[in-house]
């Protein structure tokens, strides 16, 4: 009942009928079976293939075209285009080409599942995702705070320090207050902070000591 | 017979060539071209239309076309062939019918 291409057996041309076909050796053409067609790890097939299933452990190059199933196990390899219901490729497989299982299922109850499972995931995940993103923002977030909160506050004082004008009625103090700031001036940039600070302490000094 | 490593099941039709290193069984319908270096086997179901190149080949079925074996071509007594046979050895069992030339010249 069943046909057997051996593996030393090379069939070229149009092959039809209704009962399991096995090629363990090369088929060429055309295929059209309405029971399965199996592909052994040996088998070649290259042709157009028309089946109810279809099992490629070896090589298939070609379109397949099955009415319940095609599986294209460890080992089997495949360039061609797939047409079928259920389309089973398992891992260690190689495949290269198109797949369709058909359309009412992706149109409407598949895309309806798929929209289902993302809108889960997002509540799902969402959770998490909302948990982690305060998480990480925030810490960077007060670091700018404080560092911004730190650094306006100095660069202020400097501004304060320059009532200098208070001490401009000695033009010492216009000095070293031009000195201080063109000190703290040059060298703020590169650290703003400590320049203006001992800035300040010059001045101070300066006055009290006035 | 069960032991090739080729069948040809009864509800397969074949249009095009067949050629192997290994006995090959036809149960089913096969047109076009056989070349075989084994021994081929037309089973009672089997049809073959086709111009045969084998080492052997053993006619249960029905053959139509030129058949050409390097040992030899047997018509079993169901067997039916219309075609010319060039083998060297031909055997052709009672109740078998056959219609062509045969050429046992080696």
């Amino acid at each position: 009942m069943a046909t057997v291409v051996g593996d030393r057996t090379f069939i070229n041309g149009n092959l039809t009928g209704d009962e399991d076909l096995t090629v363990h050796g090369r088929v060429k053409g055309t295929i059209q079976i309405g029971k399965s067609l199996i592909v052994e790890p040996t088998g070649v097939v290259e042709a157009e293939v028309n089946v109810a299933n279809a099992v490629v452990s070896g090589v298939v190059v070609g379109n397949i075209t099955a009415t319940d199933s095609v599986e294209i196990l460890k080992g089997g390899r495949m360039v061609g285009d797939i047409a079928a219901p259920r389309v089973i490729i398992t891992d260690g497989a190689l495949f290269r080409g198109g797949i369709d299982m058909g359309e009412v299922k992706a149109d409407e109850s598949g895309l309806a599942d798929a929209r289902a499972r993302a809108a889960a995931a997002k509540r799902g995940g969402g959770a998490p995702a909302r948990a982690a993103r305060p998480a990480t923002p925030p810490r960077p977030a007060p670091r700018p705070a404080a560092a911004r909160a730190a650094t306006p506050p100095r660069p202020a004082p400097r501004p304060a320090t320059p009532p200098p004008g208070r001490a401009s009625d000695s033009p010492s103090a216009i000095a070293s207050a031009a000195a201080s700031t063109g000190a703290s001036a040059p060298a703020s940039p590169s650290a703003p902070k400590p320049p203006s600070p001992p800035g300040g302490r010059r001045k101070k000094i300066l006055l009290k000591r006035r | 017979m069960a032991n090739a490593n080729t069948i040809i099941g009864s509800s397969i039709v074949i249009d095009g060539e067949i050629s192997g290193e290994e006995d090959l069984v036809i149960q089913g319908t096969v047109k076009g071209k056989v070349a075989l270096k084994e021994a081929l086997f037309v089973e009672h179901s089997g049809t073959v239309e086709a111009d045969i190149q084998v080492s052997s080949v053993e006619i249960s079925g029905q053959v139509t076309g030129n058949v050409v074996a390097s040992d030899k071509v047997e018509l079993k007594s169901d067997g039916r062939m219309v075609g010319d046979i060039k083998a060297p050895r031909v055997l052709i069992a009672d109740g078998a019918t056959f219609k062509g030339n045969i050429d046992m010249e080696r």
